[in-house]
């Protein structure tokens, strides 16, 4: 493929920034700004001290560095830690009394805080840098026992679940960056799905890190009670900035016997321009525990944003007969970095996993997928599947396959397959003698490239992924 | 319709048509034949405008040279080719591939672009016309079709796109008779006096389904002998050697 | 003890050096090994073999081998005509090349100047580079066909006892040259011992080299053998590694494709029993246009034994028109056996065709069930289907003889358990 006539970008739709008024913390990480936090949250003294235990542990970590995306040293101590906008201090009660100004971010957006022209079927919490300031269809959810809140809400509310499961996925003591958000995270969501209740819409998080200088460090606490099903899905922008800001959430996941989670990612953080100047560091650490027999736990991310995306959602398959699934695009252009993949670890009997991961390298863009499947002694009968699948444009860019594959079972089967190629020339031939021009002929074989992955993801954000597929490589084909 | 002056095109260094002259006239169907290597899927490529040859000569559509004109906006203009082996896309849905095609070819002529319900209609006629089992659309594009299924598919695609200059590149290679016999009904339906036809085939028999105006032989690159529909007859009594 | 386990510099003194430079470089290569030791599975080349672990099991203490005895109790190969080089504990004693033109062939001892002054990050590798005084280096002049395969005997003798041995092979093939060699290991020694080897394979333009790697019969021998190899253009090289019955035998191989054209071939079958841990590691670096490779690696294991296969395929930007394949495939046929696989591409050309697949199980359910309805015990049936899964690795020799002696070397392993 010739790079002839580039065109330029579409511009990131979504890089405007909200003025809007902000409390923040001083910068700096220390135990002062870990008590802001907690004092600003009203939170009780358990999770302060939970926090604090974090911090120490941190003290003596490093940040990891066998990824391959490297990135210039981050200064923790010039970062503010929280960053609220000042009309949400005291939150919100309905609708009406949220900042109109953050009614008309979310608008911009595309996302339907206002519930009179609600996207049908879905519950939206919004979480701007640091706090979450809405959260919709409340009541309806309620009726069924459902909680879907904030976490900060969740921590007041809700002790005894909270105290339970946070820290039971990802441990208090992980790396750097996940034990990192355990000291500082800010805000997140916090979803409840009683036993036997099946969640009647798609539940929603919308992020965004609107002020400079700051991190952002949500934390997503789901549970899904015997018997449950849900699916949760996660968007995500932020405003163009030259300089680069770290996101480094946690998610955690627990599905207890019978349950299922669906959690469905479309990650559109602002990319950096062209030139790989700014852009967001997304550094998130995701991890499922399949805790229950039966359960069952699916993981769909469309990464299109970040200059440098490290992530590897996960499931640990501990109850028998447990299922954990990951399917993934990841798509970089221009400067853009993904280090990406999954961790399926398999305890307990007859537990299978699936795992189909899409990378696209355009530009100068490197994209990578690492991951782990571990087969242990006491997994009789387990099953692993796994596709990864490559598709380069140009040779200034650059596709991996790092898998590492243990199997210590005989009666279980691993299987493993990749692929890379570029697009194939008489495909695009074909779909130009059908009136297609260059960037919808290659954006429609991407699409259809990734169609396995695509049609994972519930039938509203579908269209958007699709179309976000598009734009991310336009202008990378001549 | 098209006018085809002195074409001479190689690749790689390799002649493969050595001056050829030909012009079809609006409503007319002309069948070019040859033995393999004489240059009959070239000249289907180059009128389509793949990349890749080096030519001299003139090419002119509706009046238009077609020099310097990319592949996609030949297609908006109304030149459809049916290919010989139509490529499998994995994913790509055939009836979202073939809506998407429609509404560029669409959008160049200045029309409004169709909806999907109305775009569904037309799909469902067409294939009704054809006799086709409209299932194969909403299967992956050419994926897992067989050979007959796929050449089908490429005249349906005709149908609904509604071109001016069809070239049908050995649309007939490998079918059966009741498959040849859709697709001649397809073209045949489809003849109207601002619709041309070039029907490139090796075989005479294609002939007594799609009856042509005129007859070409084309050897080493050149058209050796024109005539009417009886060349074809004697091409297919004598062999290829035999008419140089 | 092994896991403090450092070199006396005085080692070095012992090798008969004129040069102050080589001493310096073999100097330098001793600390660093001192300072890191045997790897360890923190390392990311080793991180399914951890040496450090496995050396600390099973030896007490260990020194390095001084001792070189001369040997003539040996039998040649009777099923096939062949030349032959003999290697006692990795010192060149003798060779034989008479159906050849021997102005055409040059085999001498280790020599110092054969090897280029590399550094490494490999502590095995610098391990060797500090003491390796043994080995062979043999040079096929250009426009010369081998006749007969060359058999290279590397015998280890018995009185070999907690000894490290290093040895430096080189072998270079000639402009349109072909050599075809077997090189088969006899193990006579009781006791543990350790020999890391360093080979350096350099094929010109349009070379063929074929090496047959037989390394069979139960034996107390840890190996280690890192292979470099430096392709030109239009040249192939193939392997193809038999091997069984090894306590630890790690294979890293790295295969730079240098020359448009070039072409390289690896494939192995290996059957691990008991606490055998074994380990093949490829990296094949296509560096310009229109190479192939391909890696075919299968696998065994039975009783506690561990096997892996870490495989990496490296495209250049300018190495299109790539086509790279490797499959990796294991049966595990009792329950404390392990395999551990990393495939891995890493690619930064558009133009290619690169794939791996790889797949770890147990032997089809379905086959045995059908091999038992004709009258098979399960024992059977299990030994049909794993001999047939091996084999096809061997139907790749061309020569008849030498596939029927390697098929009943292979056949001993499976069957002789």
């Amino acid at each position: 493929m010739n790079n002839q006539d580039i065109n330029t970008n579409q511009e990131y739709k979504y890089g405007f920034t909200t003025d809007i008024e902000n409390i923040r913390a001083p910068k700096g990480l220390n135990e002062n700004t870990i008590k802001f936090i907690s004092k600003m949250k009203k939170e009780p003294q358990w999770m302060l001290d939970w926090r604090l235990k974090a911090y120490n542990r941190l003290k003596n970590l490093t940040e990891p560095n066998w990824q391959k995306p490297k990135y210039p040293k981050i200064d923790y101590q010039n970062l503010y830690y929280y960053s609220a906008p000042k009309s949400a201090a005291e939150k919100p009660k309905s609708l009406d009394e949220v900042d109109p100004k953050l009614i008309e971010t979310y608008k911009k957006l595309g996302i339907p805080l206002n519930e009179q022209k609600r996207l049908s079927g879905v519950a939206v919490d919004a979480v701007f840098d640091s706090v979450s300031v809405a959260t919709t269809y409340k009541e309806e959810l309620t009726k069924k026992g459902i909680i879907f809140c904030s976490i900060s809400e969740a921590i007041q509310k809700h002790p005894d679940l909270v105290k339970k499961y946070l820290g039971s996925v990802i441990p208090l003591t992980d790396h750097y960056f996940a034990t990192l958000n355990s000291a500082v995270f800010t805000d997140g969501s916090f979803v409840y799905i009683p036993p036997k209740v099946r969640c009647p819409m798609e539940l929603s998080t919308y992020f965004r890190i609107n002020a400079s200088e700051t991190g952002q460090f949500e934390r997503t606490l789901i549970i899904a009670d015997k018997g449950s099903y849900v699916s949760y899905l996660e968007g995500c922008t932020a405003p163009m900035r030259d300089e680069n800001q770290l996101h480094a959430a946690n998610v955690e996941l627990v599905a207890l016997d019978d349950a299922e989670i669906k959690y469905s990612t479309v990650q559109n953080w602002y990319p950096g321009d062209k030139d790989g100047v700014g852009g967001i560091y997304n550094f998130v650490t995701k991890r499922g525990a399949c805790r229950g027999k039966n359960s069952k736990i699916s993981w769909t991310q469309v990464e299109t944003g970040s200059a440098i995306t490290w992530k590897y959602p996960s499931c640990i398959l501990q109850g028998d007969n447990s299922v954990g699934e990951f399917y993934s695009i990841a798509i970089t252009n221009n400067h853009q970095k993904a280090d990406t993949g999954t961790k399926m670890i398999h305890l307990g009997k007859n537990t299978k996993s699936k795992i189909i991961s899409k990378g696209i390298s355009a530009g100068q863009a490197d994209n990578t997928y690492r991951g782990l499947v571990d087969i242990g002694k006491k997994a009789l009968n387990s099953r692993n599947y796994t596709q990864c699948d490559s598709l380069l444009m140009g040779n200034k860019c650059g596709a991996h396959t790092v898998p590492y594959i243990k199997n210590k079972n005989s009666s279980s089967t691993v299987e493993h397959e990749a692929t890379t190629s570029k697009i194939n020339e008489e495909q695009l031939y074909y779909c130009n003698q059908r009136g297609l021009n260059q960037e919808e002929a290659v954006s429609l074989i991407v699409n259809g490239f990734c169609k396995e992955v695509l049609q994972q993801l519930p039938m509203e954000f579908a269209v958007e992924a699709q179309k976000l597929v598009g734009i991310s490589l336009e202008g990378s084909v001549g | 319709m098209l006018e085809i002056i002195n074409l001479k095109a190689s690749i790689n260094k390799r002649d493969i048509l050595n001056g050829l002259n030909l012009k079809i006239n609006p409503g007319e169907v002309h069948a070019i034949m040859g033995p393999n290597g004489s240059g009959k899927s070239t000249l289907a490529n180059i009128l389509s405008g793949k990349n890749g040859y080096k030519i001299t000569g003139d090419l002119k559509y509706k009046g238009e040279n077609l020099k310097d004109i990319p592949v996609e906006q030949r297609a908006q203009k109304g030149i459809f080719l049916a290919f010989q082996y139509p490529i499998e896309i994995p994913g790509v849905n055939t009836n979202n591939f073939l809506k998407t095609s429609l509404n560029t070819i669409r959008k160049a002529k200045g029309e409004k672009e169709i909806d999907t319900l109305a775009f569904l209609k037309l799909v469902k006629e067409k294939a009704k016309e054809l006799g086709i089992d409209e299932k194969i659309l909403s299967r992956q594009l050419n994926v897992g079709f067989s050979g007959g299924e796929k050449k089908k598919n490429e005249i349906l695609q005709m149908k609904i796109l509604d071109p001016n200059l069809v070239i049908l590149d050995e649309t007939d290679s490998g079918l059966d008779i009741d498959a040849l016999k859709t697709i001649a009904d397809g073209v045949n339906s489809s003849r109207s006096k601002d619709k041309s036809f070039l029907v490139i085939t090796h075989y005479q028999r294609l002939l007594d389904y799609i009856k042509p105006d005129f007859v070409h032989v084309l050897s080493s690159g050149k058209i050796v002998k024109s005539g009417s529909r009886e060349l074809a007859l004697e091409l297919e009594k004598k062999g290829y050697k035999k008419i140089n | 003890m092994i896991e403090n386990f450092k070199i006396s510099l005085k080692e070095i003194d012992k090798i008969n050096l004129i040069n102050q430079e080589d001493k310096n470089y073999r100097i330098k290569n001793l600390e660093f090994f001192n300072k890191k030791g045997f790897p360890t599975k923190k390392e990311e080349d080793w991180k399914f073999s951890d040496l450090r672990e496995i050396f600390s099991k099973n030896f007490k203490k260990i020194d390095i081998n001084d001792t070189y005895p001369e040997e003539n109790k040996f039998r040649l190969i009777k099923e096939f005509d062949h030349n032959y080089i003999l290697l006692i504990n990795g010192r060149l004693i003798r060779s034989d090349f008479k159906f050849e033109d021997k102005n055409k062939i040059k085999i001498t001892g280790y020599k110092e100047e054969n090897f280029l002054r590399e550094k490494s990050n490999n502590p095995l590798i610098c391990l060797n580079n500090a003491l390796s005084n043994e080995g062979y280096n043999l040079v096929v002049e250009k426009d010369y066909k081998f006749e007969k395969v060359l058999v290279i005997y590397n015998l280890f003798n018995e009185d070999l006892s907690e000894k490290i041995l290093n040895n430096k092979n080189k072998i270079i093939v000639k402009k349109n040259s072909e050599l075809h060699t077997i090189e088969y290991t006899i193990n006579r020694s009781k006791n543990k011992f350790f020999n890391n080897t360093y080979e350096n394979i350099i094929l010109y333009e349009n070379a063929k080299f074929k090496n047959i790697c037989i390394q069979a019969g139960r034996s107390e021998g840890y190996f280690h053998k890192f292979l470099n190899g430096s392709i030109k253009s239009d040249s192939k090289y193939s392997s193809f590694i038999f091997s069984s019955g090894l306590k630890f035998n790690k294979q890293d191989i790295k295969i730079d494709l240098e020359g448009k054209n070039s072409d390289c071939e690896i494939k192995s079958a290996l059957f691990l029993n008991k606490e055998d841990h074994q380990e093949i590691k490829t990296v094949v670096n296509h560096l310009v246009p229109n190479c192939k490779s391909f890696q075919k690696i299968k696998s065994v294991l039975d009783s506690n034994a561990k096997g892996v296969y870490q495989g990496k395929i490296f495209v250049k930007d300018i190495a299109q028109k790539t086509n790279a394949y490797q499959l990796s495939k294991a049966l595990l046929i009792s329950e404390n056996s392990e395999f551990d696989s990393k495939p891995e591409l890493e690619i930064y050309a558009d133009d290619v065709k690169c794939s791996h697949g790889s797949t770890s199980g147990n032997v089809d359910e379905n086959s045995i069930h059908y091999l038992m309805t004709r009258g098979l015990t399960k024992k059977e049936a299990t030994q049909l289907l794993i001999n047939g899964f091996l084999k096809e690795i061997i139907s790749d020799i061309k020569s008849e003889t030498i596939k029927k002696f390697v098929e009943n070397k292979l056949e001993f392993q499976v069957y002789g358990y």
